[in-house]
């Protein structure tokens, strides 16, 4: 997603990380108790985890989070007047670069004289699965977060 | 649901299904075209700014949500 970011940041797209709250607590990075640990673990994401993007911390309740679906790991695009344009109960670079060239065309289709109308589209976009790096994400959580998703999905 | 429970159900202590389901609830979640709802959020610094003023920035704006873990 950071590529994604790179890739349309001259062409009027933002892209920003909301840290919500942890879905897999371990022994490294456990569940979260204050708003100091909340900023304290949205830092790791841009320092241990790399994210590049501007991160911004919801409040410790998910207020937002919990409002907007409350998947662990989503994507929103918002126009510029506040109005979300595609929604993704998972984050998936490629689904995200297809709305971005598609929303794009779209104002450039409006700039040539087009004269356009929304209509809704419900749609499956499919994703990579790679199951040996998300364990190997487990573990830097600790033993703790890999037992338990091992529980729940095996 | 008092505050303390809120805190301490939404920030579950132990990835198990009685646990994260009930958070789990897209189907709910504002629907495209119209306009979003807006909450507080901080920046890193830990200055408060608005969904709003960040959509408000660009002509589109990617936000993805997610944890460490």
């Amino acid at each position: 997603m950071n590529a994604v970011a790179d890739q349309f940041a001259n062409r009027g797209v933002g892209s920003y990380f909301i840290y919500t709250h942890e879905a897999h607590p371990g022994e490294n990075y456990p569940h979260l108790t204050s708003m100091a640990q909340k900023f304290k673990h949205a830092y790791a994401l841009r320092d241990v985890l790399g994210v590049k993007r501007p991160i911004v911390v919801d409040a410790l309740d998910g207020a937002c989070h919990r409002t907007y679906g409350s998947m662990p790991n989503m994507t929103w695009i918002f126009n510029q007047s506040g109005i979300p344009v595609y929604k993704s109960d998972w984050s998936d670079a490629s689904s995200v670069v297809n709305a971005l060239s598609y929303f794009l065309d779209v104002r450039d289709r409006r700039k040539r004289g087009d004269r356009l109308a929304p209509f809704n589209v419900h749609r499956l976009d499919y994703r990579n699965q790679d199951r040996q790096a998300f364990y190997h994400g487990l573990e830097r959580n600790g033993p703790k977060a890999v037992r338990e998703f091992k529980d729940a999905f095996g | 649901m008092a505050t303390n429970d809120l805190l301490s159900l939404y920030n579950y202590d132990a990835f198990v299904p009685e646990k994260f389901t009930r958070w789990m609830n897209f189907e709910a979640s504002p629907a495209i075209g119209n306009p979003a709802p807006d909450f507080p959020l901080w920046h890193l610094d830990e200055r408060e700014t608005r969904l709003s003023q960040i959509w408000a920035e660009n002509n589109l704006t990617v936000v993805e949500f997610g944890s460490f873990t």
